[in-house]
């Protein structure tokens, strides 16, 4: 088994090929903040104590004459021009300038509506079928002509992202009506929708990232005094717990309850139990999220991210072909 | 009519009441005017914030106390509403910074020691400074009035982002007007500004023997003349896409809620809007600060008894800021797609824009080196302004490079990194100011004790309101989410909003000695001089407070602002006005 790994209260887990640039840079730049700020601290503190007004001290007239602070500037503005063009330029440029050739790639058309994420997959033809808006409905939430040829295969899925590890995913980003923002905490992927123009995005899934193996690394123990439900609530347990009777109270595979006042009810009983830690992890690890404020409803703006290996994905892509579309309501 | 203006300048009979204090030409009343309402509507914004961080700290659950008397719109059965929670966060945003922070900086600080300062009778243009506290204050009660339309008040964020804000309900239009009063004020403002520093300078105060508050506030008044107009002209055109069917902002083939909107869009670009809106709301920013790093000058120089160091690096620091702060604004935009060419540029600038701001914060500190520091309260606010501007300042590195920015580009790294700019920042150097200024205003002191009690505690728990945004945006929690735990990532770090929400309610109870003494030292505080701090700028040669017309005797300048502990002098500072 792959070292634990967890969301936290620093930088989420990284899946992503690129990330670790981005996580490279964040990493220096606190470095060097947090040594001009001990730096000016340490003086600043010196100051205060040495400097301070009492019987017999005066203060000096001449100003200070020295070249410190001039270096240290310079040496400010020489470290921040190589944060520029050493490391954020080089980061970006290739981020933003390379997109994988055509024939490489794996496109998803990605709609953004009030508040959902439609994934649109070309199916196995590799073909997009086209969409015009008049089309758009409940049922067809992309407005996908079903009468083309093109279109016959295409898959839509409505707030689950499914795609293969250790390709180059290319997505194809745009919205239907207010701007939406593509993020992916894992993938350090962040891009804005915006309503009228279509914005390409790619990444690529580290390999070993399949979302059942990053489930498994995501388990946690949690004593029973750190267990909330709002810390919780989007996990699962991954043991049945049992109360004296033997009636199972948490069985595995469950979640604490859809309300904070359900979840507290039951986190009550197993800690009456007798339960001292809980052993959980997150139902999907993985979340595609909207960063823009569009709403009322913004912050339940959500999608599962499903990363299959290809032969996963494979499997994904007959199951969805096979089935006529239709969505409940 | 000139004549009639010239003779009501030097002939100071007494005014009937309304004059004299409701719509007054005289600067003094007008500035006090802005603080004191400007203070009412921080602790308005303040407020709506403390509400919201219940909503953070315990999603879902009902509002102790108020939660049953904000109506259903905004809290149904005491729980705060999506909606409610967005148009809160939208007008706590706008309050803050348009009605609350400009209006004391400028408006309040601007206005009252300005024209002391650099020994003017009054503003160059009396009533045009009437005229923008009279706009300024309908513009804050149309965005008050907000909250009772249909729909409640704006909920688009303080940024009003198209497509969004112009489908939004009534409070959004509320919101226009109410901007178009506020710019106004602002523009009628800063022209008043510019020209009495200009032109209103006493006899031998040069460009460079102006009190660094001057220069800022001049800096200043240049940065709303300019940026403003764009964000008034954006207004007005949202406006015209609300309420008269235009499109400048909404692009063609938008669907919302499976409705096609071919009636009220085609050919516009939400881009353009957050262009102008940020084209704006970048120099904004150093409207913020700026004038707040000039009371932080004067209160330094003042009680460190010694001159500022390096005082002409900081003025072309301010000037070069304010230029640069006109070329930085799509740093806030790198998310939308931006080419490598110009977001480039604009990381470029900003690391650029940088420099002045790292030169200032050296002066200022290094102006310690060699003082007697006198640990007043105004100068405890503004010691600790220095460490808390430093960490707003830094935290913006990581999110004015393009690639950093990828991961905490709106999330709560930008709101600890703004708000530790502009309120352990400006609001600290607010509070330092009426400490110190205080004495000029009322004639008395404020309460010693009291002050340090507020700025101990302020100290604290603002700290703990900011420092863990840091970490909860590092752990990628977005802003503007009415339930921060509603989301995997969010969870695992919405614990720390408890420590937030809890800091943020004992930063109220803070505010509470700073409440007392205000009023207390208004009638009961301990009465001063002209001059109790020893300090050697020209409001001090005024009498406290200072009469009709400022000054007893038109002052003449012989020296620099700041000549502090100069070898040989028996007293431990030479005033401006005095013939060295």
């Amino acid at each position: 088994m792959q070292a634990p790994m967890h969301y936290g209260r620093w930088l989420p887990p990284l899946l992503s090929e690129h990330g670790s640039q981005i996580d490279h840079l964040i990493d220096v730049l606190h470095v060097f903040m947090g040594v001009l700020f001990v730096g000016w601290g340490i003086f600043f503190l010196y100051c205060l104590t040495k400097y301070r007004q009492r019987p017999g001290h005066t203060a000096r007239y001449e100003p200070v004459k020295g070249t410190v602070s001039k270096y240290a500037e310079i040496g400010v503005g020489a470290f921040e021009a190589f944060l520029l063009v050493g490391l954020s330029m080089p980061v970006w440029s290739a981020y933003k300038n390379d997109p994988p050739a055509p024939a490489e790639r794996f496109e998803v058309r990605v709609v953004a509506e009030q508040f959902q994420w439609n994934f649109h997959y070309p199916g196995k033809d590799g073909k997009f079928g086209p969409t015009r808006a008049d089309l758009i409905s409940a049922s067809n939430p992309v407005g996908l002509v079903e009468t083309d040829p093109a279109a016959s295969d295409d898959i839509v899925s409505v707030n689950e992202f499914h795609l293969p590890v250790g390709r180059d995913i290319y997505v194809r980003l745009t919205t239907k009506d207010v701007i939406h923002s593509f993020a992916i905490p894992t993938m350090r992927v962040k891009q804005d929708a915006i309503p009228g123009m279509e914005i390409p995005i790619w990444f690529k899934v580290k390999e070993d990232a399949k979302s059942e193996a990053i489930r498994e690394r995501m388990t946690q123990v949690f004593p029973m005094r750190k267990a909330n439900w709002y810390r919780l609530r989007h996990h699962i347990a991954t043991q049945d717990y049992k109360d004296k009777d033997g009636q199972v109270l948490l069985a595995r595979g469950q979640d604490l309850g859809a309300t904070y006042e359900a979840g507290q009810e039951l986190l009550e009983k197993l800690e009456k139990a007798g339960v001292t830690e809980l052993s959980m992890q997150p139902r999907n690890p993985l979340e595609v999220i909207c960063a823009q404020l569009c709403g009322n409803s913004h912050f339940k703006m959500k999608a599962q991210m499903v990363t299959h290996d290809d032969a996963g994905f494979a499997a994904w892509v007959e199951e969805k072909s096979k089935v006529i579309e239709f969505d409940d309501f | 009519m000139s004549k009639h203006d010239t003779h009501a300048d030097h002939h100071h009979e007494e005014l009937p009441f309304w004059r004299k204090y409701i719509f007054s030409v005289d600067h003094k009343v007008i500035g006090v005017q802005y603080t004191i309402t400007a203070l009412v509507f921080l602790m308005f914004g303040f407020a709506l914030m403390m509400i919201m961080r219940w909503q953070l700290a315990y999603p879902g659950q009902p509002i102790p106390f108020i939660g049953k008397y904000l109506g259903d719109t905004i809290a149904l059965d005491g729980i705060l509403s999506g909606d409610g929670y967005n148009a809160f966060g939208a007008m706590h945003g706008t309050i803050m910074v348009f009605l609350a922070i400009v209006p004391l900086g400028v408006g309040g600080f601007g206005n009252y020691v300005l024209p002391l300062q650099i020994g003017a009778p009054d503003m160059a243009f009396p009533r045009l400074n009437m005229a923008s506290y009279w706009i300024y204050l309908p513009g804050g009660i149309i965005m008050l009035a907000s909250f009772f339309m249909p729909g409640g008040a704006a909920n688009s964020g303080w940024t009003s982002y198209a497509p969004l804000s112009v489908i939004a309900t009534t409070g959004q239009t509320m919101w226009l007007l109410g901007m178009v009063f506020l710019i106004t004020s602002s523009l009628l403002g800063s022209v008043n500004f510019i020209v009495t520093a200009v032109q209103l300078r006493a006899k031998g105060l040069s460009f460079f023997r102006l009190p660094f508050f001057v220069w800022a506030q001049l800096v200043t008044s240049f940065l709303l003349l300019l940026a403003f107009p764009p964000l008034e002209a954006a207004a007005v055109l949202q406006l015209m896409d609300r309420v008269a069917g235009t499109s400048f902002f909404m692009p063609t083939g938008l669907v919302v809620s499976g409705v096609e909107q071919a009636h009220l869009s085609g050919g516009g670009s939400p881009l353009l809007w957050q262009h102008l809106f940020w084209f704006l709301a970048h120099p904004e920013v150093y409207v913020l600060i700026l004038p707040a790093l000039g009371i932080i000058s004067e209160i330094i120089a003042t009680n460190t008894r010694k001159p500022l160091w390096g005082y002409k690096s900081l003025v072309y620091s301010a000037i070069f800021l304010g230029f640069m702060s006109f070329i930085v604004w799509a740093h806030h935009m790198f998310m939308t797609g931006m080419g490598t060419t110009l977001s480039t540029f604009f990381q470029a600038t900003t690391m650029i824009i940088s420099v002045p701001s790292v030169i200032i914060l050296t002066c200022l500190i290094i102006s310690l080196y060699g003082a007697s520091i006198r640990f007043t309260v105004p100068m405890l606010f503004a010691l600790s302004f220095l460490p808390m501007f430093a960490i707003g300042g830094l935290t913006g590195l990581p999110l004015g490079l393009t690639a950093s920015d990828i991961h905490l580009h709106d999330t709560y790294y930008v709101i600890g990194h703004f708000h530790y700019v502009v309120a352990p920042g400006t609001i600290f150097a607010v509070f330092a100011g009426i400490y110190h200024w205080f004495p000029k205003v009322t004639g008395r002191m404020m309460n010693s004790t009291l002050g340090r009690l507020h700025w101990f505690f302020s100290f604290i728990f603002i700290n703990g309101v900011f420092m863990p945004m840091l970490f909860q945006g590092m752990a990628g929690i977005l802003r503007r989410q009415y339930d921060q735990s509603e989301q995997l990532h969010g969870a695992s770090a919405q614990g720390l909003s408890v420590m937030v929400s809890w800091s943020a309610w004992l930063l109220f109870v803070a505010q509470i000695p700073f409440i007392i003494n205000f009023f207390w030292s208004i009638w009961k505080g301990q009465k001063v001089g002209a001059n109790p701090w020893e300090a050697t700028t020209l409001e001090w040669a005024a009498p406290s407070p200072p009469p009709h017309g400022n000054f007893d005797t038109v002052p003449v300048v012989y020296c620099g602002p700041y000549e502090y502990s100069v070898p040989g002098k028996k007293t431990d500072f030479c005033p401006q006005h005095v013939v060295a």
